[in-house]
């Protein structure tokens, strides 16, 4: 009964205040979704910017049938040639800036060269290429040189060599790659929101929690309205459960919001990475994602909670808040430099770490029921501990009102 | 009924707090070995200058502070072991209890009488009955913060007494009123002592607990030092007033051990 009343007054102080709603759930959704599409819109951007892109490609010394095999391939870029008596470092300079993308250059005599190889231990000429890796079109029209101009001129000149150019093949792989590719759709567009979400919910379910937990109970503290509900003959675990349960929904509601924010926002990313819709769960994983989020939720709400209980102001709360902040930022970060599934099962027995490495796994579609039940039993443990230090620190006369 | 035995509160204090008061030792007596009993129909009154232990005093009885020493029962319960009983029959009113101020009157009596377990009719009744007395009618639908103090003051009151308790603490009942709403919250006092509550209110305005109470303690340094009705303070001290024998009182404790 007590319980219910404190949800339903928690709920409508918060619903009632237009500021509060504005400030909690709308404002940062929309500020969400803008920042997520800007950074959507330039990722792609940048991509087809490649793409598109026309390589200005200087050549040294080019051989006059390389010059042939260019126009045959129909290769596409801007193409200066030099001859050996031109220097390079103007070329490199512009490399280096940027201006320029690749410069080939070819030993002198390469044909001759090449011409007058008889037995082994004969002299092999070399094709240099400049670039530069900090140049996104410069890697990129290096990667295309080599693969499609070069490649084709070595094989002709195989060729000339040995008639029979498939005495050298011995075998063939994959001559149709496209075939070659078995991949589960919801799985590949997983691997990269599997890299980014668990990070993402993380961090938005705890700064949810951080601004309504200090509120609800330290600014109630600092306000004394927090003790007149001491003084009504309910349990104070009763208060702790109610307070604790509202700022759940709560913060639940504004973690939705955000992902759901950051998903609309991601829409624009090419390739259909960002595109939520094409995870696909199935009914028992949804269970296994809706579990996990309350326990989550309830953990986040709960720490924050101990904290702001013990704090004597906001400020005060603020600080000792942020220590947590950080230990939550550490876990999710390390989720997205490492793949998902197949970690020791003991990971799963570590609070927090095992909330992000457990959405992953959802996520990829790799979780066994084994270390889903792990960590929801450690989060509840957890979540255990944290309700019975809160629920003490209301006992508390210090910790209530300072005495 | 009241009645606190040998009740002694010690506070622990921390190095800012024995900084600030510039002492050394870690502990603070704010009631020592305090007796009193406050029985239903009277209007028991703690008079004491500030930081004498009336709140504190009060705190305990209200179950918000548990004794260091000594025991209380209110209404029959042990404020430690049977607080939930206790916080069942009493109300309380204190400065630094407040309701939240984003609600309206007529919400928060609503809650507190939800959570002293009222059915709706019963909430309607004593809304009815309080914010008529209390004249709240007007801005009973207003959000607390946007009230003045005298009328944030008077919708306390009425919130602190929903289920109509039998045992009522006021500390400080009408501090910051004005002379109107603060004859209002004494009349009613004085309106549920007359109904057979117990009524216990610290105070130190003297007239106040000259015309309110029936009878008064004198509270100083943590020591109950003389109780009594007004007559018998004034001739006990041999005094013209209250405000007389307090002084005569306070020169004599104040001296005492500091």
């Amino acid at each position: 009964m007590g319980v219910k009343n404190i949800i339903k007054k928690e709920l409508s102080r918060v619903f009632t205040d237009k500021k509060l709603v504005i400030s909690l759930f709308i404002l940062p959704g929309v500020l969400i979704m803008v920042i997520y599409s800007i950074m959507g819109g330039l990722i792609s951007k940048l991509e087809e910017d490649i793409d598109t892109h026309i390589p200005i490609v200087y050549i040294q010394n080019a051989p006059e049938d390389f010059k042939h095999t260019i126009d045959s391939i129909e290769y596409i870029g801007e193409i200066d040639y030099l001859s050996s008596s031109d220097s390079t470092e103007p070329v490199k300079d512009g490399i280096l800036k940027g201006d320029i993308d690749l410069l080939v250059v070819f030993d002198e005599g390469f044909k001759q060269t090449i011409q007058d190889y008889s037995q082994p231990g004969d002299l092999i000429p070399e094709v240099r290429t400049f670039y530069n890796p900090s140049e996104e079109y410069s890697v990129a029209a290096r990667g295309e040189f080599l693969s499609s101009v070069l490649n084709t001129y070595q094989q002709n000149l195989l060729v000339e060599r040995i008639d029979n150019i498939e005495l050298l093949q011995v075998f063939n792989i994959d001559i149709d790659p496209d075939k070659s590719i078995i991949v589960d759709e919801s799985k590949a567009s997983g691997k990269f929101l599997a890299m980014l979400l668990p990070f993402l919910m993380n961090i938005m379910l705890f700064q949810g929690a951080m601004g309504l937990g200090m509120d609800s109970i330290t600014g109630e503290k600092e306000r004394g309205t927090l003790a007149s509900m001491l003084l009504s003959p309910i349990k104070r675990s009763e208060i702790v459960l109610g307070k604790l349960i509202s700022l759940g929904i709560l913060t639940g509601l504004s973690a939705v919001i955000y992902t759901v924010s950051v998903a609309i926002g991601l829409q624009n990313l090419s390739g259909g990475m960002g595109d939520i819709g094409s995870i696909k769960f199935t009914p028992v994983q949804m269970v296994q994602l809706f579990v996990l989020l309350i326990f989550l939720v309830y953990i986040y709400v709960s720490m924050v909670s101990l904290v702001a209980v013990y704090a004597r102001t906001q400020k005060e709360a603020g600080t000792y808040v942020t220590p947590l902040y950080i230990l939550v930022m550490l876990g999710s970060i390390m989720t997205m430099f490492s793949p998902g599934g197949s970690k020791e099962t003991m990971h799963y027995a570590i609070p927090i770490y095992n909330g992000t490495i457990t959405i992953q796994d959802l996520l990829v579609g790799e979780l066994t029921m084994a270390n889903f039940g792990i960590t929801i039993g450690s989060l509840a443990l957890l979540a255990f501990l944290i309700t019975t230090c809160i629920t003490k620190a209301f006992n508390s006369e210090r910790v209530m009102f300072n005495a | 009924m009241i009645e606190i035995k040998e009740l002694t509160k010690i506070y622990k204090l921390t190095k800012k707090q024995m900084m600030e008061r510039k002492t050394k030792k870690n502990m603070m007596k704010a009631v020592d070995n305090i007796s009193l009993i406050a029985s239903p129909g009277e209007i028991y009154g703690l008079l004491g200058p500030n930081g004498a232990g009336k709140t504190t005093a009060l705190r305990c009885i209200a179950t918000l502070l548990k004794p260091t020493q000594g025991s209380i029962t209110v209404g029959g319960y042990d404020t430690v072991k049977e607080s939930k009983n206790v916080r069942k029959k009493i109300g309380f009113l204190t400065n630094e209890i407040k309701l939240d101020p984003q609600f309206s009157p007529k919400y928060m009596l609503n809650f507190f009488g939800k959570l002293h377990g009222l059915d709706d009719e019963t909430i309607e009744k004593r809304r009815e009955e309080l914010f008529e007395y209390f004249e709240i009618k007007g801005f009973e639908n207003k959000k607390i913060d946007e009230l003045s103090s005298g009328m944030k003051q008077k919708a306390s009151i009425a919130v602190s007494l929903v289920h109509d308790p039998e045992i009522v603490i006021f500390d400080e009942p009408t501090t910051g009123l004005d002379i109107v709403t603060a004859r209002n919250v004494t009349d009613y006092l004085k309106l549920l002592r007359d109904k057979g509550k117990t009524v216990i209110i610290s105070t130190h305005i003297m007239t106040e607990a000259e015309k309110l109470c029936d009878r008064i303690g004198i509270i100083i340094k943590g020591n109950l030092v003389l109780e009594g009705s007004l007559d018998e303070i004034i001739k006990e001290t041999n005094s013209n007033d209250l405000e007389d024998a307090f002084f005569e009182l306070y020169k004599i404790h104040n001296k005492e051990g500091a």
